[in-house]
């Protein structure tokens, strides 16, 4: 019978035919998200360049003297921690805007339509503060107020989300019921969509006029527990979590990690997937709605030295093969600069949509 | 008129029959249940005046007993009731609990969901029964997992679900019963693959604190206790012994006349099968014919539909063919039709070989060996309704398998049915459910229960090419691609290929099917009616065709090449025995239009082959052996082509496959070795380890290959030993003479 290790690189032929990203001819149109498994030939090109040069430059590197960051323990073992303060502060709704904007929506209430609301209007009931001792809809009323009054964000959103899509603005101006410190912006690097390690967790935090970014690296795949608990750390139950894609992506691949090792769960709180805002806002004016897209023609930045986010997988893995940090560096840029620029898209969005008009 | 009346008026005076074995009656014979059913269950029973035979008591009992069981009864039995009593009654007395059942193909999951739909409504016991597969919509899911307590699935879905554990995990805490039916599907490398996929489950399930019961369902083979034990790991109480009562049956072995005085030529096979369908429903029998291929199918219905309707006989509206490729609502019509007794023939593929319920029909034809005694025996259990009389014929085909068959009916009657092989210790298949394990969760020890002795060393091997890293939570997967979507539980192919007629889903296929029948200019038969096909896109994947009356049909010519890619080892020694990766290609370079069975005509193809790389082994005949079989006088590529199949036929004794897991290739000369060659591929992409395995056990395979067909009795081959069911070449040219004396030469060589 043919021995184990033939067997075994056989496998490990066929896992490595098997890549997630495509390469293609063209920049061609796909959705947003799905994109990211696309890579152009270009691209493909110029991230391999770039690949050998950073083997080249941090030959011999040790990872502490290359990133600012230092080795942190917890119960579930230890990982690399690098903090990042950026001067950036965020822009939030005002809670009073939102209340407003809120409260003048009698349809949010279950039983109205645009014509009752009309002749609710009509009899002088213009908010559902108004509402709140109508014999009809006076219950309804009061169990919407007093989930305002306690902010109470996740159970708000899935009241939202039965009256309108997750797109609609008005599911952003929850936001304003959260302090800016609530916030918890996040980001995650992995080995692949799904069964595969988390190899680097970026989340930040608003303190006064800065935004704080922690990013919290697996030196080695056996990092993972840690990193996922220093993450856990950071979500109570006022969190509210904001992503791009990460309700579909980030979110469940964390849960699913955290289940891979019988680790509990993330808290419940609330979460804001910008990308179903920034779509509504931006869809037809650009090419597409990736992250590094907006950010280009939104917000004018453009990265030098990115990483595609396809190839993230690949460079992790040659730095684990080879032990040269290199290909880590661009890694941990590409997900910080995706921290900062999804905190922008929400600062941007709740100025646009602040005043109520959209 | 009765039909055992039908058969001894009208077939067996004809000399046609070569062989009439006649299965005597056998009474009911009821048991009674040791435990006591629930309420609801118990009431159910009685209201529908249902008493349990025998085996169904005894697997009852046994269920409740809380034993693992395989239940291995004939066709219609009952055996569906006999495991979902039990079923429900554990479902009804906890609350919680849940269970699983896996069919191995979608249209049986549809089917039982029916029963179980019913079953819970008539006993009111709270099930929710669903399927969960890959036709089940997005937006239905979430629901299934969160509240059914019966869930109907497929292994290759299951394969996809378990790394979604924790999804499932009330499904999986509760799991207490997991039933498997049409067990003796699951043999060779798929079985293999099936028999790993279960210790996976049952290491998620133990992690979830659940130990299952499994419960399997079989057709009558040789080996359930090994079959059950591998499958699943635990000793099975096997339940064999039928209780249920059984008419007379009449089992006709039919061998179409000769044409001619010298006894060369028969009669076409399809015509006489056509003639016996025919004759069949003229006395008002309802019929099912089974055939080889799907194009079989649909001729056999239209030509005798065509007959029948010459004689303005009503019948002819009430046949239909029965095939896969069918759109699943289009089968459904036909199966209901057939349980009503609308249509009074159908004519089949092997899809209907499994437990879908048609109910059960007065006779059976099989046109043509279906390779195995078992298929054979599940084929003509299809007909036989409750104690009446019925029939089944099989209608022998022009090939040495199919002759030896009707001329020694013994064989047939008197051997057991086929050995199903499962083998847990394949280092290729083990390795790849390992992988799968390591990225549901991690790895640790304690999984050796699971999988076996080679564990630690295939982890080991795994760790070294860092698919795998050892972690302090145990062994993580830390490869690049999610190992279920590389590993496959089957070799069949994931690329399906749809058929358009007018801007209308016609059917679908699969990949390699479409390139045989799917050609442009090929017709494709759909319930007789004829279209003709005007492209074929394999980018796209969609064929286009058009409604058109033709009077032809189309065949295309199969050419099988095997091409060596790369040598990977040579043992050392006179014969030139090598194994390594090779190309196995199908071509198509022409096809032929037919009437019935007159060709009218070649029309040149110009497709792209087909082909997959595999591993295979290969030898070549050293000159002086290849001048000694000549010398003889004997034929030497029929001697090869019998070596070819007499060691494909001993193959699974050594590699622990079955022997359709394997293809094989004679050639007087071959192009790459400049000899004449045998090979041994695996018929898996990619290669699975059987003719490595072969070739590590060359010595031992060509002396027991000897051995088989030197002490064979039969003169010129038999199914025992160089007739193969699956080949290509309709078993020709073999010559066993041939066959020895080049076997002797390579054993003094060895």
């Amino acid at each position: 019978m043919p021995s184990f290790d033939e067997i075994t690189r056989r496998w490990k032929e066929r896992v490595e035919r098997a890549r997630e990203y495509e390469v293609v001819q063209e920049d061609g149109e796909a959705s947003d998200v799905f994109l990211e498994s696309r890579v152009s030939g270009r691209e493909y090109e110029q991230a391999q360049a770039l690949l050998r040069s950073l083997l080249k430059r941090y030959q011999n590197v040790r990872l502490a003297d290359a990133l600012p960051g230092e080795m942190i323990s917890n119960p579930h073992g230890s990982c690399f921690h690098i903090e990042h303060i950026d001067q950036w502060p965020l822009f939030n709704f005002s809670s009073e805007q939102s209340m407003e904007i809120l409260l003048s929506d009698l349809k949010l209430l279950y039983g109205i339509g645009y014509v009752t609301e009309e002749s609710l209007r009509g009899e002088g009931f213009s908010t559902i503060t108004h509402l709140k001792d109508h014999h009809v809809w006076g219950t309804a009323a009061q169990r919407f107020l007093g989930l305002l009054q306690s902010a109470d964000t996740p159970k708000l959103q899935n009241w939202l989300w039965h009256w309108l899509p997750k797109s609609h603005p008005k599911a952003l101006c929850l936001a304003g019921l959260h302090d800016v410190t609530d916030f918890l912006i996040f980001d995650i690097e992995t080995m692949g969509l799904f069964g595969r390690p988390i190899i680097l967790i970026g989340c930040a935090q608003p303190q006064g006029e800065t935004l704080i970014v922690h990013q919290y690296l697996l030196q080695e795949v056996s990092e993972e527990p840690a990193a996922l608990s220093e993450f856990c750390g950071h979500v109570t139950k006022r969190t509210a979590l904001i992503s791009y894609n990460g309700r579909s992506f980030d979110l469940p691949y964390i849960r699913e990690r955290l289940g891979y090792y019988g680790q509990g769960g993330v808290t419940e709180c609330a979460h804001f997937d910008m990308l179903h805002f920034a779509r509504r806002e931006w869809r037809g004016s650009f090419a597409d709605c990736r992250l590094t897209t907006l950010e280009r023609e939104v917000f004018g930045h453009i990265r030098k030295n990115d990483v595609p986010s396809a190839l993230v997988p690949e460079f992790y893995d040659v730095y684990l093969k080879t032990g040269n940090i290199g290909p880590l560096v661009p890694i941990i840029q590409h997900n910080r600069q995706d921290v900062i620029t999804l905190a922008n898209i929400f600062s941007e969005l709740c100025r646009r949509w602040g005043n109520g008009d959209w | 008129m009765e039909i055992g009346k039908f058969i001894e008026t009208f077939l067996l005076p004809s000399p046609q029959v070569e062989h009439v074995e006649v299965i005597p009656p056998r009474g009911p014979q009821y048991g009674d249940l040791e435990h006591e059913l629930c309420p609801p269950l118990k009431k159910y029973l009685q209201t529908h005046y249902i008493r349990l035979y025998t085996h169904q008591a005894e697997a009852v009992d046994s269920i409740l007993e809380g034993k693992h069981i395989i239940i291995t009864t004939p066709t219609a039995s009952g055996k569906t009731l006999a495991f979902n009593t039990p079923v429900f009654h554990t479902l009804f007395v906890d609350e919680d609990a849940t269970a699983l059942y896996l069919y191995p193909m979608k249209a049986l999951a549809n089917d039982q969901l029916n029963v179980l739909l019913h079953l819970e409504k008539a006993t009111g016991i709270k099930v929710f029964s669903s399927i969960y597969d890959g036709d089940t919509p997005q937006n239905a899911r979430a629901k299934i997992r969160e509240r059914s307590r019966i869930i109907v699935t497929n292994p290759y879905a299951l394969h996809q679900y378990l790394p979604w554990h924790q999804k499932w995990a009330r499904f999986f805490q509760n799991l207490k019963i997991v039933v498997i039916d049409e067990a003796h599907t699951y043999r060779g490398v798929f079985g293999s693959n099936v028999a790993l996929l279960l210790r996976r489950l049952r290491r998620v399930c133990d992690r979830y604190g659940s130990t299952p019961q499994f419960v399997l369902s079989s057709a009558t083979l040789a080996n359930p206790e090994e079959l059950s034990r591998r499958l699943v790991g635990e000793v099975c109480e096997v339940v064999s012994k039928e209780g249920s009562g059984r008419g007379q049956k009449f089992f006709l072995f039919w061998n179409p006349p000769f044409l001619d005085d010298h006894k060369i030529v028969r009669r076409s096979p399809h015509q006489e099968t056509v003639d016996l369908l025919t004759t069949h429903l003229r006395h008002g029998f309802q019929t099912l014919c089974f055939t080889v291929s799907r194009r079989m199918a649909e001729l056999v219905a239209t030509w005798a539909k065509n007959m029948l309707a010459q004689e303005k006989d009503d019948c002819a509206d009430r046949i239909a063919t029965y095939r896969a490729g069918y759109l699943p609502q289009e089968r459904r019509r036909i199966e209901e039709k057939l349980r009503r007794g609308d249509l009074h023939g159908v004519v089949s593929t092997v899809a209907l070989e499994v437990g879908i319920d048609i109910g059960s029909l007065d006779s059976v034809i099989i046109s043509g060996y279906p390779g195995t005694i078992i298929s054979t025996w599940q084929q003509a259990g299809r007909s036989g309704r409750g104690m009446e009389d019925s029939a089944a014929v099989l209608v022998a085909f022009d090939g040495p398998l199919d002759q030896y068959i009707v001329k020694h009916p013994q064989k047939f009657f008197g051997s057991s049915p086929e050995h199903a092989i499962v083998d847990l210790e394949n280092p290729y298949i083990l390795m790849g459910h390992v992988l799968c394990a390591s990225a549901e969760f991690p790895l640790t020890d304690a999984d050796t229960i699971f999988f076996g002795s080679q564990f630690s060393e295939a982890r080991q091997e795994l760790v070294k090419e860092r698919l795998i890293t050892r972690t302090p939570r145990g062994w993580i997967y830390s490869g690049l691609a999610r190992p279920a979507e590389v590993v496959h539980l089957n070799a069949i192919s994931d690329r399906t290929v749809t058929v358009w007629c007018e801007g209308e889903l016609l059917e679908t296929m699969d990949f390699v099917q479409a390139n045989r029948e799917v050609y442009p200019g090929a017709v494709l038969l759909h319930q007789g009616e004829t279209y003709l096909v005007r492209k074929l896109d394999l980018v796209s994947m969609t064929a286009t065709a058009e409604a058109k009356t033709v009077d032809y049909y189309t065949e295309a010519q199969e050419v099988t090449d095997v091409g060596i890619v790369e040598r990977l080892r040579t043992k050392d020694s006179r014969i030139e025995l090598s194994v390594g990766d090779v190309n196995v290609t199908e071509h198509h370079p022409s096809y032929r239009l037919k009437r019935y069975d007159r060709v009218l005509g070649h029309r040149p193809l110009n497709l792209p082959p087909v082909d997959f790389e595999s591993v295979g082994m290969w030898f070549t005949v050293p000159p002086e052996v290849e001048d000694e079989v000549k010398e003889s006088g004997c034929d030497f590529a029929g001697g090869l082509h019998a070596v070819e199949h007499g060691m494909i036929a001993m193959a699974p004794l050594y590699a622990m496959c079955d022997r359709w897991d394997l293809g094989g290739l004679s050639a007087s000369f071959h192009a790459d070795t400049g000899r004449p060659t045998i090979f041994i591929y695996d018929a898996f992409e990619g290669g699975i380890g059987i003719s490595e395995k072969c070739y590590e056990l060359f010595d031992d395979l060509v002396r027991a290959t000897q051995e088989l067909i030197r002490d064979c009795e039969c003169e010129e081959g038999c199914p025992s030993c160089i007739f193969s069911p699956k080949c290509g070449n309709d078993n020709r040219p073999l010559d066993k003479q041939a066959a020895l004396i080049l076997l002797q030469g390579l054993l003094r060589q060895i």
